[in-house]
């Protein structure tokens, strides 16, 4: 069964009345538990097309189906909840709220639950045990490395049980032997967490991780 | 609730920031409830007053007199129905001092030993004219005949009595900062002979004040006084335009020109003594408002750009344009109370020192207001206001929130 189904995308983008076609009719079918990696030069629509799976971006034209959902035709808020529900989001640069402690970071999707505190602490807890981290809950992002910024972050990412994961260049920021514990952490995510995975990088040891590579090229998959 | 430790993190992140933020809201609220309560102490005051009261003055300024003969010719004016001379005799009680006999230091007291933190309204009237003129006194019998009977004879309000423990019988002296009141012999010798009260239907009259007799000034100071104002009662109130001008009309070419009044009015320009007070107080009000809003609108967007990558994280989690909408808007609102708790409460602590240090609540009643006091309507208003600051500050920074997009915020470094 297909997780992730983009039909027919386009996307362009639109610079004063100049038209700028980013994504052009491009297809792509990801079955559940799978684990994708997209490759591609800088500008070749990567970024674009994960985010059009996470649901922060809609497409010009084409659906994009996650998770039996077309995200391409709901509204606003009905996105926000689609995403808060189904899609873990990885960022590049993290992107932690540095007031937060790590737990609290952890934390911040389930606000929109009803879950009581305790409970969410006890989920974000395990979060961040499945990550390595347990012993850093209370640790503020200035006090954790990268690796373990992005440690965090995935847990963030998790907290929800969502059922895909996105991740765009997660370990573009890190050094060689952080972004080979994070690469390992994502693979276990897929391995014994059933996740589907999507993974936007520019490194061939990440994709190589990955079940599936694809690669694009001005708006098109070449593969 | 939840979203509460997350937005006091928030606060807390530029801390210094938030505080000066705060504190000019602060500022903002504390000026808004101490110049609203003071404009309702003299709203107060002014309350008191009576429609078919008037008072003649001198053109000029109230610190000129009038000649004694106005009273005659103001007397036959048509629609006048009494007049009586009132004159403020500024006097305050001799300072007590400290290893000198106490009647020795009030017999011989001069400037330098006089009590300036007992100062108190005072005024010397003609006394049956006068006090036939307000109804709103409620004098026993007794007492008042033995008002128009004591030259030296003081007739002092409820609160003022209270105040000094005085009782009928007692005495005491008084020595007036003006210098023509003031007698080369010592301060003048004052006998208590009643004590008065607000009628009831009358709440707003005040009763710290004290009268005496008109005519024991002018003998104390050799027959060379004149008269401050005169009190005049009319007998239409509809009619105290016509009436005041027509007063003011008799004296137009004398050396002594009159300016007539109603009560309301020449209590109004005695607490302004320039222009209009409301208008003054509410238009600093406003400037600082608008100031404080300019800032703390600065501060909201300020958070919001430093934040731009957080909202577009949030909004990534999950969290719908409304709610993050909700969120900016709830931190300015934090913001607006924190600074509306701190401003009312500074604001009433202003108002306890004042109406509680000796000397500074003496001058407050001396010019009538002593009920100056932070009303809860007051300060509820205060509060209502500096929540509305916040939200008007954090308004257009939330909409930039909520309707910015997760891309393009995420693009930005």
């Amino acid at each position: 069964m297909a997780m992730v189904d983009v039909r027919d995308v386009r996307k362009v983008y639109r610079r004063g009345s100049e038209e700028l076609p980013v994504l052009n009719g491009l297809s792509l079918k990801v079955n559940e538990g799978d684990f994708v990696a997209l490759m591609g030069p800088s500008g070749s629509g990567k970024t674009t097309l994960l985010n059009l799976i996470a649901g922060i971006d809609r497409p010009t034209s084409g659906d994009v189906v996650v998770a039996g959902t077309n995200v391409a035709r709901l509204s606003e808020s009905d996105l926000a909840s689609f995403r808060s529900h189904n899609v873990g989001f990885i960022f590049q640069f993290y992107n932690l709220i540095p007031v937060l402690s790590a737990t609290e970071n952890v934390e911040l999707p389930l606000l929109l639950t009803n879950l009581s505190k305790a409970e969410r602490r006890e989920r974000a807890a395990t979060a961040l045990k499945v990550v390595g981290l347990a012993d850093r809950a209370t640790h503020y992002p200035r006090q954790l490395s990268g690796g373990q910024e992005q440690r965090v972050a995935i847990a963030r990412a998790i907290v929800t049980d969502p059922k895909v994961l996105v991740a765009d260049e997660p370990t573009g920021d890190l050094d060689s032997r952080s972004a080979t514990e994070i690469l390992d952490l994502i693979e276990t995510l897929n391995r014994e967490f059933k996740k589907t995975i999507v993974m936007v990088t520019h490194d061939p040891r990440a994709a190589h991780k990955a079940h599936t590579q694809y690669h694009l090229d001005k708006g098109v998959l070449t593969n | 609730m939840k979203f509460l430790p997350y937005l006091l993190k928030h606060l807390r992140r530029n801390w210094i920031r938030t505080l000066s933020t705060v504190l000019a809201m602060a500022l903002c609220i504390f000026l808004f409830c101490t110049v609203q309560s003071v404009l309702a102490a003299v709203n107060s005051m002014l309350d008191a007053t009576s429609a078919n009261r008037l008072v003649t003055r001198h053109a000029v300024s109230l610190v000129f007199d009038l000649p004694l003969a106005y009273g005659a010719r103001i007397q036959s004016v048509p629609g006048v129905k009494q007049v009586a001379i009132s004159s403020w005799f500024g006097g305050s009680l001799p300072a007590k001092k400290e290893g000198k006999d106490q009647a020795a230091a009030e017999a011989g007291a001069d400037s330098s030993t006089t009590d300036w933190s007992n100062f108190f309204p005072n005024m010397a009237v003609e006394a049956e004219p006068f006090l036939a003129m307000y109804p709103e006194y409620d004098i026993p019998e007794d007492q008042y005949r033995a008002f128009l009977q004591e030259q030296r004879g003081a007739l002092i309000g409820r609160k003022l009595a209270s105040k000094f423990g005085w009782k009928p019988g007692d005495r005491f002296h008084l020595e007036s900062f003006i210098p023509d009141y003031r007698k080369s012999d010592g301060p003048f010798e004052f006998v208590v002979v009643g004590i008065f009260d607000a009628k009831e239907g009358y709440p707003s009259t005040d009763t710290n004040v004290m009268y005496f007799n008109f005519k024991y000034l002018y003998e104390g100071m050799g027959r060379r006084v004149n008269a401050g104002t005169f009190m005049v009662e009319i007998d239409d109130p509809e009619q105290a335009a016509v009436v005041g001008k027509a007063i003011d009309a008799l004296f137009e070419n004398s050396d002594a020109q009159t300016r007539t009044e109603t009560e309301k009015a020449f209590a109004a320009g005695f607490i302004s003594m320039a222009g209009n007070l409301a208008l003054l107080l509410n238009g600093i009000g406003l400037a600082v408002a608008f100031t404080i809003l300019l800032v703390t609108a600065n501060t909201m967007s300020m958070a919001v750009r430093e934040r731009r990558t957080e909202i577009a994280v949030l909004k990534t989690l999950g969290f719908s344009g409304g709610q993050v909408m909700g969120l900016v808007v709830a931190e300015a609102l934090l913001l607006g109370l924190l600074g509306g708790a701190i401003g009312v409460g500074g604001s009433r602590a202003i108002m306890w020192a004042l109406t509680s240090t000796p000397g500074l609540k003496d001058m407050l009643a001396g010019i009538g207001l002593s009920s100056l006091t932070l009303k809860p309507a007051v300060a509820a208003l205060g509060l209502a206001v500096s929540l509305l600051l916040g939200f008007a500050a954090g308004f257009v920074p939330a909409l930039g929130a909520y309707r910015s997009r997760i891309t393009d915020m995420l693009r930005t470094v």
